[in-house]
């Protein structure tokens, strides 16, 4: 009820107010309109001119200032990766080339290292059948001398055991004679 | 009667009495609240434009913006041609802009609530761009009347409402403006009355609005200075870049 109260109050002084603003626009009053007027075209004259004449050309300067600041540093940045793209382009091109006679070097090493390989082994398998002759030749040669060893040895061996079981002493070259046939037969099988 | 809603438009003289061949110049408050909205202009662009900063500031950023945004203004709505007066627009939309926004403070005064002051303001735009236009073009500038390809029967229909168009110019453009700011600071005053009229129990209804009005009020301070700018770039390329 004490807020209905409010209300018809707050109604009623409205009411009050709004004929009160009814009764007079303080615009449509000439009095000062002189004086609005006169002050308006000298204020906004002085307004004007310091507007047009100092602040709008400084500000204009300084975002010309500031424009051509970015352009000129955009050129810059542009003229400077042109410049290392070439220095890249020089670097690549001398890498390049250094892997060309890297290649050729290891080529020319390789075919002198292989020539002189071929040689040295060359050199090493004609030393090799040298040697291999040369034990060849011992070989048979010992060979030669112990068949004949073995010669003596056995006619010595079988005229002792024939002194020894016939007591005889017999002709040496009819022993020589029979080893000689014997061991024809048997040493030609080994020989 | 301080809660007249429409007590707040009322302009008083401060200081002595100037007058000027019977013709009352008084210093008012509504000059003095001119002198300060355009103090404030200066001001701003004083230390917004002090320092050559090649990143800027942020004073010099606002300022900066603002030159940007009237600059664009200018150029989307009247071309290239319209550039020697850009300082004009500038300063009017500054001027107008600073004048709202400055009114919106508690307990001052609105300068371009008044439709003498508006008046001035557009009466000047509409003399200006009939000379400049009447200058570009001379007796061609008439052809703004008649716009092409429109049926013969028409045409001096049409050439009528053009006129007349063309002559509402400034009642329009200032009308728009006072109106607008009056309106708003009124209905601003009668909301105030209604918090204290409520109290305590019932004032918070009207206080919410007070305050989503205020939002309001500082939007349609900037919006009528964008417009009243806008309109007079408008008008402006009507009479450089005659189109009909």
């Amino acid at each position: 009820m004490k807020s209905f109260n409010y209300l018809a109050i707050a109604v009623v002084a409205t009411n009050k107010y709004l004929y009160a603003a009814e009764a007079g626009m303080p615009q449509l009053d000439p009095t000062y309109w002189a004086s609005q007027a006169f002050w308006l075209i000298l204020i906004f004259s002085i307004l004007y001119i310091s507007i047009s004449k100092f602040y709008l050309p400084k500000i204009k300067d300084n975002l010309d200032n500031r424009e051509n600041k970015i352009k000129e540093d955009i050129e810059n940045a542009n003229r400077f990766k042109e410049q290392s793209e070439a220095k890249l382009k020089e670097y690549e091109l001398i890498l390049e080339n250094a892997k060309k006679e890297v290649a050729k070097i290891l080529f020319e090493s390789k075919n002198i290292l292989d020539k002189e390989i071929k040689i040295k082994k060359d050199e090493m398998e004609k030393e090799i059948e040298k040697e291999i002759l040369k034990a060849q030749k011992e070989i048979s040669e010992l060979k030669k001398n112990s068949i004949s060893s073995i010669q003596d040895i056995s006619e010595n061996i079988t005229s002792n055991i024939i002194e020894n079981i016939s007591g005889n002493k017999l002709n040496k070259n009819s022993i020589k004679a029979a080893v000689e046939e014997i061991s024809k037969k048997n040493i030609g099988n080994l020989l | 009667m301080a809660s007249n809603p429409m007590q707040q438009f009322t302009v008083y003289r401060i200081g002595p009495e100037i007058k000027i061949a019977g013709i009352d110049l008084s210093f008012t408050n509504s000059s003095l609240f001119m002198v300060i909205s355009t103090s404030v202009i200066l001001l701003f662009l004083f230390f917004g434009s002090k320092e050559k900063k090649i990143i800027p500031d942020k004073i010099q950023l606002i300022a900066e913006m603002f030159y940007n945004f009237v600059a664009k203004m200018i150029s989307d709505t009247a071309g290239s041609k319209a550039k020697p007066f850009f300082p004009f627009i500038f300063s009017l939309f500054m001027f107008v802009l600073l004048c709202n926004m400055v009114g919106m403070l508690p307990y001052s005064f609105t300068v371009t609530s008044h439709i003498i002051v508006t008046l001035i303001m557009a009466l000047f735009i509409f003399v200006a761009v009939t000379i400049i236009g009447f200058f570009k073009h001379g007796f061609k500038y008439l052809s703004i009347f008649v716009p092409s390809g429109v049926p013969a029967v028409l045409l001096p229909l049409i050439t009528i409402i053009e006129i007349i168009s063309y002559l509402s110019r400034p009642v329009s453009l200032s009308v728009r403006l006072f109106a607008n700011m009056m309106a708003g600071h009124t209905m601003l005053k009668v909301f105030g009355g209604f918090v204290v009229s409520l109290g305590i129990l019932g004032g918070w209804l009207p206080l919410s609005f007070s305050v989503a009005l205020t939002g309001l009020e500082i939007l349609v301070a900037f919006l009528q200075a964008y417009v009243f700018a806008i309109l007079t770039c408008i008008y402006l390329n009507d009479a450089l870049n005659l189109h009909h």
